[in-house]
């Protein structure tokens, strides 16, 4: 089969060398239509369904908005699993689906069930589903502000309200038209709320309720259509408008009348422009700002997408009133930009030192050329392969790739063609020492064949070493897949272009007189190499030896080395949570985020800083308000005062810097990490044990004791109950029995209640296309009097009023702040690392003492999880994956030999060609990661690879001469130079890699690093022990 | 430099070769250094407190004297309980070592408190073997926070320990904390003065009011007055001719006034019917409603802020009527129109609906602290003191209180210096360990 496609390849050259151009316009089209970001995006496949309750406590909206729709969704076809938080305000459930599900028909389902109970949830609320987006969705973030001596059209200048209206009724609805912008998610600033605040003195003396006055607001705020007249041929609309226009509107509406006097709106209350009771603020450089975040639909192409919002943005800009600034505050596109470019150049570079290696060593500047070009041809294949396959581009899925590990297969063919060209064409070409076209054909053909086996075997065993990749599942699964994936295709394209194209090449293009010239670096080499493998050879016992305790040594530095299971991309930029106590205000958030940020922007590194504190419009990332979402944008590094100073460097000297500041918390990360953390939530410790049950106090009771029995145990560190508690609330208890002697109703109390503190929504005021809630509530300063809350009067049926402490006891207790829930019931997480101990005996003995010492009340149980889960289903899978991965190598090398003897020296070469790797990750101080992993996985590719040409050459010489010795030493000679090229262009490809500092260097430093430390052990394996194995196997089977 | 690893590694190599040498003198030299230590006994040892002996309190040990010190807090006021063994036995006052113990607690502000220890006889509820405990003098004092040191004789060698216990105290920068706005005042006496509100109407008293009729039916000759007129007490409104003496007599004013009613003209007959209503306008009385729950704490002579459209009168409680039409008693306080002159732009007329703030207790008390200032932690209301850079609560107990001010019974003394603006933010930083973001 592969002769009849070499054969083909060669004799129809012309016409395989045509398929380049197919190729080329396919690789330039896929370009175009490669989804472009910084990094693989690792959000499972959820949805979450938000409803907004105003005025809701935590408790209320678990029990009348959380639950039902919990239970509406259970059951999901392909649902992985439910959690929900209930807050003040909000409750929102998180629906995760099993991995593959069609967003688009989970969403489907769940809209299908949300309509179903829109009956049994209270009248006005209405769940919502979230955005289509990923973690990668927050793209682009923008700030407003009022340049100072900015005026509004009526003199004053801007505020909070009058920004936050520009963004949503200006910015908003331009920017949310931009292709690929799922939503604009604004925080910060207030809504525009028409609102009456009557005084409870003046309702006593008029008689007038809150409901009274809501009342008269709704019924005198419609306009209506009462169809049309036809009248001398003409059609009359007619039309009668009554909406409230402005304020004086409101002031005059009447509310009732006293003797035939009317009493108006302007009697009792005043009417002004007002606040919402708003959820979240955002903060900017120390000053409060509105934020406006696009998030992206899922699967655009993030630079793009960003890019045209910032155009848009750009001409929305002329559509501002004067004196408004916009400023762009996070853009992706730089992000994007700087890690594309990273890997551009690391490609670049590496293309070009694998160019100049093949030209070095080949002495024959077309050979060199050829080999090249499967480069690009390779990398365009890859590219269609990827927009086929849906994997994007981004730091991961193009770290890995190597063009040193591609071109392998093209170096040893064409190395191999030269080679017996220019034999041939010493034997017998002509005057000109030109061979005849059959001929030659002939020669490229006998060439490719005879090397040809042994790479495919070679690129095929590499690929499947990627296989045990493929294995991971989670997040891991998700960062690695697109990395194996993209290798793979990478791999195998090269695999089918050395098939075809590089023959069909050599064929065509290699006419003329080759040159039989090695290069200078060649002959030193060989002239070294004899004398030193004859020696080897002699010494077999001694370099045997060594070659063992080398591998044991790496063996134990292995063990030294530190461990990070997965890569921390660097983003360039900070983020940070400020964490306040449970119950903290906006306000006073507010003012400790404006101080923090003071002494962040006094940093020179930092660029600007901004904050989102609480939860914004759409609850993408509910958070409470005493928890704020900080980014630190840093300006480019040349700008620093220490241009080299590391981000990890200045990471420390800023939070050392905010330590300092009172009543802060800290938890440093990356934006893009952040929004992944966020979205896939769940236990990020070691270990978590969930305690589901009904009664939080008796969860919490249970936890605590949980955590008790934990911290005694061995190697448990950080050991935390979740906060769930310590939100204060003031509690405006009904007493039924007064309530009754006075005529009044629960509901009459609590309407009354809420109105006055919360606010009770009356209609809407338009403006043209804006539109804003006309809201009736108590005065701001009666509102915030907590201490004369109980002389609120509350109106009595039959006239006359009643004060609060009169019919209800008011007390302020601490509630909890937040409800979570997970798969349908109540939970509390108790967490905690392990310290200096195995995870699996540590996990054992916490099952084992949690269930000797805790005893639990029926209906509540335990659940296990976190990180260890992770950790103990890999290592799994790895533990039945990588024995078979093996054994399939093995099966490889012994189809390819015939012989379990040859094939077991080739395989016995791996463990050595992996000391270089584990040699040079300790001389760099890198910790094993999965990317060096990665770099292990291809390594040994590359010694099986390098060991099977070797052996097959050796072995072949062998049956031919019959003389064991000299064919080894000859074989060894004659693949010198192959086995040199494929070690330097793998090493030297990997070189600007390795010595990266970039954005995303993180992940392809150590890969880099351990193939080129492997690749020198590897090499000196298959140039010395490999031949001197093969001799101590073989020399026996002589003597017999 | 990787030359320099390579060497390192080679190193690394060799001593994990002489481990097992090295190993047997390190053992050695440990047990060198801890007979020292027993040697010197008047070396101040530093402890940390995570160490927790068989009754839960902080294990000291020094050679062969051990030393368990906790504060007792079940049941009883917080108390020092020590166990003192030395060579393995526990110390009792019959033991044949006597044993001296001191503990000195040094407070924030360098406050010293002292304790002496005795022994006393008694099940301590645990598991502990021996029946008694060494007993502290006094109550540690909340807060818990505070310098120990611990000095304890015993066999003619005096053994040292000292830790730091704090709780509840954190430091602030003094520039941080003039930036983020933390503001400090001194406690001191004050007064409270504790208001409630009240809404009620304005009726007119009683004496205020005059419907007047003809003494002698008869017929009206004249009528002076109308409605509107101000009237002097004893003027003339009105003349009428006896039915039966035929006889003209006047009719006067019993009150200065306002004629607010006329039901006589000239030629009609004056019966039985009232002629004139005059009211006073002068003076009206505020009837404030009072609920069952505040009925407690109002009683007359109490001072009254009443307030209407604009206007705010000061009166006091003069009378508490119960009233038919409610569940309430009604707190009437007379107020008068600054001119008493009737004229119709004074601001108390009867029907009016007024909002009083009734000042139900007003007392001098010797330390006051602004509400402001108040947080809570744990289970207790604290404030914060402040003394240089550092900040530690002070646990309330707390009397009377009113708006802006609240008594203070114990937990404070006159002349600290405690946070009052931006109080919350030292709850903050005390608390803030416990701040995490759960997604």
């Amino acid at each position: 089969m592969i002769e009849s496609i070499l054969r083909f390849s060669i004799e129809r050259r012309w016409l395989v060398l045509s398929f380049i151009l197919v190729l080329l316009g396919a690789g330039v089209w896929s370009y175009q239509h490669l989804p472009i970001d910084a990094v693989p995006d690792i959000t499972n496949v959820q949805v979450q369904v938000n409803t907004e309750a105003p005025g809701y406590s935590p408790l209320e909206s678990e029990q009348r908005i959380t639950y039902p729709v919990e239970t509406a969704l259970a059951g999901l076809p392909n649902l992985a699993y439910t959690r929900s938080i209930s807050r003040y305000g909000l409750s929102q459930v998180t629906v995760v689906f099993e991995e593959g599900t069609d967003i688009y028909f989970a969403r489907n389902l769940i809209n299908e069930r949300l309509g179903a109970i829109k009956s049994t949830l209270p009248t006005g609320l209405e769940p919502e589903m979230g955005p289509i987006a990923t973690g990668l969705g927050e793209i682009f973030m923008y700030t407003l502000e009022a340049l100072p001596g900015a005026t509004q059209a009526d003199g004053e200048a801007y505020d909070a309200t009058a920004l936050r209206e520009i963004q949503d009724w200006i910015i908003k609805p331009q920017l949310a038209l931009v292709p690929g912008v799922i939503e604009i998610n604004t925080i910060g600033g207030y809504t525009k709320q028409y609102h009456v605040t009557p005084s409870p003195q003046l309702m006593l003396t008029y008689g007038v309720t809150l409901g009274d006055i809501s009342e008269a607001l709704r019924d005198n705020n419609s306009n209506r259509g009462a169809g049309y007249i036809e009248r001398n041929g003409r059609q009359l609309l007619v039309r009668s408008p009554g909406q409230l226009q402005s304020l004086t509107d409101i002031e005059h509406v009447v509310i009732k009348t006293i003797d035939d006097t009317p009493v108006t709106i302007a009697d009792v209350a005043e009417v002004a422009i007002g606040k919402e009771l708003r959820t979240g603020a955002a903060t900017r450089d120390g000053r409060e700002t509105v934020l406006g975040t696009a998030m992206m639909l899922v699967g655009e192409n993030s630079r793009e997408v960003s890019r045209a919002v910032a155009t848009k943005l750009e001409s929305v800009r002329d559509s501002l009133p004067e004196g408004i600034k916009v400023d762009t505050v996070y853009d992706r596109t730089t992000l994007v930009d700087k890690a594309i470019g990273t890997v551009q150049k690391n490609l670049i570079e590496g293309a070009l030192l694998v160019v100049f290696v093949l030209f070095l060593l080949l002495g024959n500047f077309r050979a060199a050329l050829i080999t090249a070009a499967v480069i690009p041809l390779a990398m365009l294949a890859t590219v269609s392969g990827m927009v086929q396959t849906g994997v994007s581009a981004n730091l991961m899925s193009l770290g890995a790739l190597d063009f040193g590990l591609i071109v392998d297969g093209a170096v040893i063919i064409v190395e191999n063609a030269i080679r017996r060209l220019a034999e041939a064409q010493g034997r017998n070409g002509d005057s000109s020492g030109k061979l005849a076209l059959k001929e030659r054909l002939e020669v490229v053909f006998q060439a490719t064949n005879e090397v040809i086996r042994p790479s495919l075997f070679g690129v095929i065993i590499i690929t499947v070493v990627y296989i045990p990749l493929f294995s991971l599942t989670g997040v891991e699964g998700k960062m690695f897949h697109p990395m194996a994936a993209t290798v793979v295709m990478a791999l195998l394209s090269a695999l089918v272009l050395s098939l075809t194209v590089v023959p069909a090449a050599v064929a065509a293009f290699m006419s003329g007189k080759v040159r039989e010239q090695e290069s200078p670096l060649i002959v030193a080499s060989k002239s070294l190499y004899k004398p030193l493998l004859i020696l080897a050879m002699k010494l077999r016992w001694l370099v045997l030896s060594a070659a063992v305790s080398l591998v044991l040594l790496s063996g134990w530095l292995a063990t030294t080395l530190g461990s990070e299971f997965i890569p921390n991309l660097n983003e360039g930029d900070i983020a940070l949570h400020a964490m306040r106590i449970p119950g903290t205000g906006l306000e006073q958030a507010v003012a400790m985020q404006s101080l923090l940020e003071q002494r962040i922007k006094e940093f020179p590194q930092v660029e600007k800083v901004f904050a989102k504190i609480g939860t914004p419009e759409v609850a993408t990332d509910p958070m409470p308000p005493n928890v704020a979402d900080n980014f630190v944008m840093l300006k480019p590094r040349s700008q620093w005062p220490d241009p080299s100073q590391t981000q990890d460097e200045f990471v420390r000297e800023l939070e050392a810097a905010v330590k300092l500041l009172p009543g802060n918390n800290y938890e440093f990360t990356q934006p893009i990490q952040m929004r992944f953390n966020e979205l896939i939530s769940g236990v990020r410790t070691d270990l978590g044990i969930k305690v589901f049950g009904d009664d939080l106090e008796q969860l919490l009771k249970s936890a605590e004791a949980i955590l008790a029995v934990l911290e005694t145990i061995d190697g448990a560190a950080d050991g935390k109950v979740e906060q769930v508690t310590g939100l204060p609330m003031l509690s405006i208890t009904p007493e039924r029995m007064t309530l009754a002697r006075y005529g009044l109703s629960v509901s009459a109390l609590q309407d009354t209640v809420a109105a006055a503190i919360g606010g009770e929504p009356s209609g809407l005021i338009f403006e043209g296309d804006r539109r804003f809630e006309l809201v009736v509530r108590l005065p701001e300063t009666l509102r915030r009097d907590v201490a004369s809350l109980g002389d609120l009067p509350i109106p009595l049926p039959n006239g006359g009023y009643v004060p609060l402490s009169e019919v209800a006891i008011i007390e302020l207790a601490p509630a909890p702040n937040q409800i979570s829930r997970e798969n349908g019931k109540r939970r509390v997480v108790v967490t905690a690392n392990v310290r200096g101990r195995d995870l699996g005996s540590f996990i054992a003995d916490v099952k084992a003492r949690i269930n000797q010492d805790i005893k639990l009340p029926p209906g509540y149980w335990l659940d296990y999880g976190g990180t260890f889960e992770q950790l103990e289903s890999a290592s799994q899978r790895l533990s039945i994956v990588v024995p078979i991965t093996l054994a399939i190598i093995l099966g490889l090398l012994i189809m390819a030999f015939n012989s379990i003897k040859d094939a077991g020296i080739i395989f016995t070469g791996v463990p050595l060609a992996l000391t270089g790797g584990v040699i040079a990750l300790w001389l760099r101080d890198m910790p094993l990661s999965i990317s060096a992993g990665v770099g292990f996985i291809a390594l040994s590719g590359v010694a099986v690879l390098n060991g099977l040409v070797m052996l097959a050459f050796i072995r072949d010489l062998w049956l031919e001469r019959g003389d064991l010795y000299l064919s080894i030493i000859d074989g060894a000679m004659i693949r010198l130079r192959p086995v040199l090229m494929t070690a330097l262009v793998a090493s030297l490809g990997f070189v600007p890699m390795a010595l990266n500092t970039g954005t995303g260097a993180e992940v392809q430093r150590p890969l880099a690093t351990v193939v080129i430390g492997g690749i020198v052990s590897s090499t000196l394996l298959t140039l010395f022990v490999l031949p001197i194995l093969y001799r101590m196997a073989h020399g026996r089977e002589i003597k017999r | 430099m990787n030359i320099l690893k390579m060497l390192g590694f080679i190193l690394v190599l060799l001593t994990a070769w002489n481990g097992n040498a090295s190993g047997s003198t390190s053992s050695n030299s440990s047990t060198n250094n801890s007979a020292s230590t027993e040697n010197n006994n008047q070396e101040q040892k530093t402890v940390s407190a995570e160490v927790k002996g068989p009754h839960g309190g902080v294990l000291l040990k020094d050679g062969e004297t051990s030393l368990e010190l906790d504060i007792f807090e079940r049941g009883v006021p917080p108390e020092y309980r020590a166990w003192i063994n030395y060579q393995g036995e526990a110390i009792t006052p019959s033991s044949q070592q006597q044993a001296v113990l001191e503990v000195r607690l040094t407070r924030l502000g360098d406050t010293v408190d002292s304790f002496t220890f005795t022994y006393k006889e008694e099940a301590y509820q645990g598991d502990a073997n021996n029946g008694g405990y060494w007993l502290g003098d006094g109550v540690v004092e909340e807060p818990h926070s505070f310098y120990v040191e611990v000095s304890l004789k015993i066999a003619d060698s005096t053994h040292h320990w000292v830790w730091e216990s704090y709780e509840g105290r954190v430091a602030i920068k003094a520039d941080i904390a003039e930036q983020a706005g933390i503001g400090t005042a001194l406690a001191g006496p004050g007064r409270i003065q504790r208001t409630l509100t009240a809404y009620g109407n304005l009726v007119s008293g009683s004496e205020n009011l005059s419907h007047i009729r003809a003494r002698f039916p008869g017929q009206i000759t004249r009528v002076n007055v109308n409605v509107g007129d101000r009237v002097k007490r004893g003027q003339v409104l009105a003349q009428v001719e006896s039915s039966e003496s035929l006889k003209r007599y006047s009719i006067f004013a019993p009150i200065d006034g306002i004629v607010t009613q006329r039901h006589a003209n000239t030629g009609e007959l004056a019966l039985e019917q009232p002629l004139f209503s005059i009211t006073n306008l002068a003076n009206a009385w505020a009837e404030l409603k009072i609920f069952p729950q505040q009925r407690a704490t109002v009683k007359t002579g109490q001072v009254v802020s009443v307030k209407a459209a604009g206007s705010e009168q000061t009166s006091t409680i003069e009378q508490i009527i119960p009233t038919d039409s409610g569940p309430y008693l009604l707190a009437r306080a007379p107020l008068t129109n600054v001119d008493g002159s009737n004229s119709n732009t004074n601001p108390w007329y009867p029907g009016q609906l007024v909002e009083a703030q009734i000042v139900v207790e007003e007392v001098d008390v010797p330390l006051v602290v602004n509400k402001r200032a108040l947080q809570s932690f744990r289970d207790w209301t604290v404030v914060f003191i402040q003394i240089g850079e550092n900040y530690e609560i002070r646990p309330l107990e707390l009397g009377r209180s009113d708006k802006t001010h609240v008594e203070v019974l114990s937990g404070l003394n006159a002349g600290d210096s405690y946070v009052v603006e931006n109080s919350y933010l030292i709850k903050a930083d005390i608390e803030k360990s416990g701040a995490s973001h759960d997604h």
